[in-house]
């Protein structure tokens, strides 16, 4: 038995979705859910209009030069997929789809609502030509309500699916501060993520009655209920929350968890006095004793878990001080291993020198044959010991697949290729 | 249940605890799985414990937080002490009998416990186990152990939101324990299709951490690709795509474009905020046409994307000027009629309340439970035609289900069940038996 989770034959495994086949019809709403199941082991088809998907246009680019095929958001949503070209308004392009369906296990797509089935191509027909089919309609607002049709973006989603509403600023660190929506793309993998379960739930249940289904998936929604106990802070009290900075926003204000170091970076304690029962309280002192910070705190005083409940304003202003002397790195390393769930605010600049992210393989190199170079990318999520997650290909490139596709699997003549080329199908 | 669920039939022997591993077992649960929660009082789930979701007039105790039921509805829960030789052997029979075992302890407590997967395999060579663990089981620090915040930190989530020169705003809940729990939840379906394609069961390390990574793609392929320092002027840039006078880069919201911010409306609020993006000069223009051509704005300054980001500052505060005259959900429905991007910024209560398409979609819907009565659940994000998800049974209380689980399915008699109780293998003889655990004992 190995420690390495890696080592021997697990690696060369099929991955745990090997076998299934996807039709990807996805734009920013979707890619994710289609990456998801790709470095899963799925066989995901992604299928763009001719020309590219307009998420090929979303920056940053490689060297910052614009081209559809450097951008490298597209590149990191769309990892093992082949990706072929069609156009779904001309005459032949739906055909060609149709035959594509037939081979299929599921269809995800993230077209406006009502778009597909004006093709000829809703559920009910593309079923009729495989009844195991299960398609997965990821949009904003799902198939039905008075928002079905409204426009979009991430930022739009995080303000309407409550995130903004939970985060920004106490009014010390910026008065006036506005709601501020987290991160960038959030809505799309939390749209993504329940997507990715209704998917592999139909699976499971197709594996059972044979039969596959349809699913209406809504963003709105899937944002909606992600944010931890802020429904039923409502639900159960009729309370709303404030804003804070760096923390869980709450009904009532509440001590400041994050500080900052020595080196202008910042460390998360988790909750003020999280945790911090005497026996933990001593050895933290000590250690902040052994940089001679830990003023009074090794007292036989705080040796009790009331007075340190009473104490927690004094404790987190030693601790203030006590941060301000000690780089990011070496204090949340520091109290973890007093056993302390701290966290450093690392960025990208400390994330890729991580040596326990090495240790577990995190960073994957992915070759990009056409450039003749290899890129590091961010890698499995979870290690799964008999099925193992991998990228299997860098991002297609526009219609890359066309023909190992549509001529060596559907039986097209390379001529009938280059006529639909011509034509504006492929 | 009357409608097939997807998960009918698979049995999950819950051992998670606060919040990401419940998450994830509710959502299995939705799916029609049975789900097994295993408590043990003297170590109580810190959600049993949440104080500010208990509602007013309802005496505080582990059945009680509002967050708690929410969390774990659609579960059955069982106390028992895995920690002596007797609760081990239970476990170890329960194991024997399940599908799936998932926990979210630190790195060691299921070795521990003498549950590792090797023992767990021996009891069910098929069985799937997921831990959800902060760092995950192996590497060099397998033992840190995170809550939402520190894994939202040491992931790089934190640092990328928040307006640039001041603090990291971060996040104002723990998103990785939601998403933990959409991972775990995640991993356990994967392995279980797989184990339906193949008959094999495995073992999935989930770390909590590492899954935050990933959800920041494109600021890691700028610093692995591009060698992009993330510590920059003007980074991360708040609401905005690209803060006025920094360096025109994208800053992984998708096109860099302007307007692209939020705005107050009338009524001036805490939550009277709307956001507004254009995607294109045409929107842009739209938005012109909605504000009434105001001269400030047909300054040919505005015309294109770049005017708009340089002069993003004049830009926000013209738009607010127009903003703050109209109510948030009336100004979302005059900007979406016009073509023009804009959604309310919405609180808990706005989502529950006055959202018209989350009632429209039946989101929140009531749900029966003993001691706090009918209460509206969250529901499911999607629809499936065949085999639906559902929110169909209320969180347990404590202890709730030991005596139906551990004589369906271990076939145990009311006599051991009692012994159980006595002895310290069911229940904490120090602690008062509820009197709902009576009647279950009679």
């Amino acid at each position: 038995m190995t420690s390495d989770p890696h080592a021997g034959a697990s690696s060369l495994l099929p991955g745990p979705l090997a076998g299934l086949r996807v039709l990807e019809l996805a734009n920013e709403k979707g890619q994710y859910c289609g990456k998801l199941m790709g470095d899963l082991g799925a066989d995901v088809i992604k299928i763009e209009p001719p020309g590219g998907e307009r998420t090929r246009i979303v920056g940053p680019f490689l060297n910052d030069l614009p081209h559809p095929e450097r951008s490298l958001s597209f590149w990191h949503y769309n990892t093992s997929k082949r990706g072929i070209t069609l156009n779904l308004r001309s005459v032949e392009g739906p055909h060609l789809f149709q035959r594509l369906v037939a081979t299929a296990d599921i269809l995800l797509e993230s077209y406006s609502p009502g778009y597909l089935p004006s093709l000829g191509l809703g559920y009910e027909e593309l079923s009729r030509l495989n009844t195991r089919l299960i398609m997965c309609s990821l949009t904003p607002f799902g198939q039905t309500g008075p928002w079905r049709d409204y426009q979009t973006s991430d930022l739009l989603h995080l303000a309407a699916g409550g995130q903004m509403g939970c985060c920004g600023y106490d009014p010390e660190d910026v008065p006036e501060a506005p709601p501020i929506a987290p991160g960038g793309g959030n809505a799309w993998h939390m749209g993504g993520h329940f997507a990715y379960m209704s998917i592999l739930a139909a699976l499971c249940y197709r594996d059972v009655a044979g039969e596959g289904q349809y699913i209406d998936a809504s963003i709105h929604e899937a944002c909606a209920l992600t944010t931890e106990s802020n429904v039923p802070i409502y639900v159960y009290t009729g309370q709303g929350v404030l804003r804070h900075t760096g923390r869980a926003a709450s009904p009532e204000k509440t001590e400041p968890t994050q500080y900052p170091t020595q080196d202008g970076g910042w460390v998360n304690i988790t909750r003020s006095g999280f945790n911090l029962t005497p026996a933990r309280l001593r050895k933290l002192a000590e250690w902040m004793d052994s940089y001679g910070l830990a003023e009074d705190l090794l007292e036989e005083q705080y040796q009790s878990t009331a007075a340190i409940q009473a104490n927690t304003g004094h404790i987190a202003e030693v601790l203030h001080k006590f941060f301000t002397h000690i780089p990011l790195e070496e204090a949340w390393h520091g109290g973890q291993q007093q056993g302390l769930p701290w966290g450093g605010v690392r960025s990208m600049d400390e994330i890729i020198d991580d040596l326990h992210l090495r240790d577990r393989r995190f960073f994957v190199e992915v070759e990009h044959p056409e450039l003749g170079r290899r890129f590091i990318y961010p890698g499995a999520p979870a290690i799964y010991s008999g099925s193992p997650w991998r990228i299997s290909r860098r991002a297609p490139l526009i219609g890359e697949h066309n023909q190992e596709i549509l001529c060596g699997e559907l039986g097209l003549h390379q001529q009938e290729l280059a006529l639909l080329a011509e034509a504006g199908v492929i | 249940m009357t409608e097939p669920r997807a998960l009918a039939g698979v049995r999950v022997l819950d051992f998670t605890w606060v919040r990401a591993g419940p998450w994830a077992t509710r959502w299995l649960g939705a799916f029609g799985a049975e789900i097994i929660k295993i408590e043990w009082p003297q170590n109580l789930d810190i959600l049993r414990g949440n104080r500010v979701t208990i509602p007013p007039g309802v005496e505080p105790g582990p059945n009680a937080p509002g967050q708690f039921a929410d969390t774990n509805a659609n579960k059955r829960g069982i106390t028992l002490n895995i920690r002596t030789p007797r609760g081990l052997e239970l476990v170890k029979r329960l194991v024997a009998l399940s599908d799936i075992v998932i926990e979210n302890f630190s790195s060691r407590v299921m070795q521990n416990w003498g549950l590792g997967y090797e023992v767990m395999r021996e009891l069910r060579p098929d069985i799937i186990y997921v831990s959800m663990a902060g760092f995950g089981h192996t590497g060099r620090h397998h033992s840190y152990t995170t809550m939402g915040p520190s894994a939202q930190a040491i992931s790089g989530m934190t640092f990328l939101s928040g307006l640039p020169g001041k603090p990291p705003a971060g996040w104002g809940w723990s998103y990785l324990d939601d998403t933990g729990g959409m991972f775990g939840a995640m991993c356990t379906l994967t392995a279980l299709r797989h184990r339906n394609a193949t008959g094999q069961g495995q073992h999935v390390d989930l770390s909590q951490m590492t899954a935050g990574i990933t959800l920041t793609g494109p600021a890691f392929l700028d610093r692995t690709v591009n060698g992009r320092k993330a510590r920059r002027e003007g980074y991360p840039p708040g609401n905005r795509s690209v803060w006025p006078g920094a360096p025109l880069v994208n800053n992984y919201r998708g096109p860099s474009v302007a307007p692209h911010n939020a705005y107050r409306t009338r009524g001036g609020g805490y939550n009277d905020w709307c956001v507004i993006a254009c995607f294109s000069d045409q929107e842009w223009r739209s938005l012109v046409e909605l504000m009434g051509r105001p001269a400030w704005a047909v300054d040919t300054t505005f015309d294109s994307v770049l005017g708009r980001i340089e002069h993003q500052e004049e830009l926000d505060e013209g738009i607010e000027r127009w903003t703050q005259t109209l109510e948030k959900y009336a100004l979302t429905q005059t900007c979406q009629a016009a073509g023009v991007r804009a959604m309310p910024v919405q609180s808990p209560e706005d989502r529950v309340e006055h959202d018209p398409q989350l009632r429209a979609r039946g989101l929140y819907r009531e749900l029966e439970h003993p001691v706090l009565g009918r209460r509206k659940v969250q529901g499911p994000p999607f629809k499936l035609s065949r085999s639906p998800a559902a929110i169909h049974r209320p969180a347990p209380l404590i202890g709730q289900h030991t005596r139906e689980v551990l004589q369906e399915l271990l076939d145990l008699s009311l006599e051991e069940i009692r012994e159980g109780y006595a002895d310290g293998t069911l229940w904490p003889p120090s602690m008062p038996v509820y009197p709902y655990l009576q009647e279950a004992l009679q």
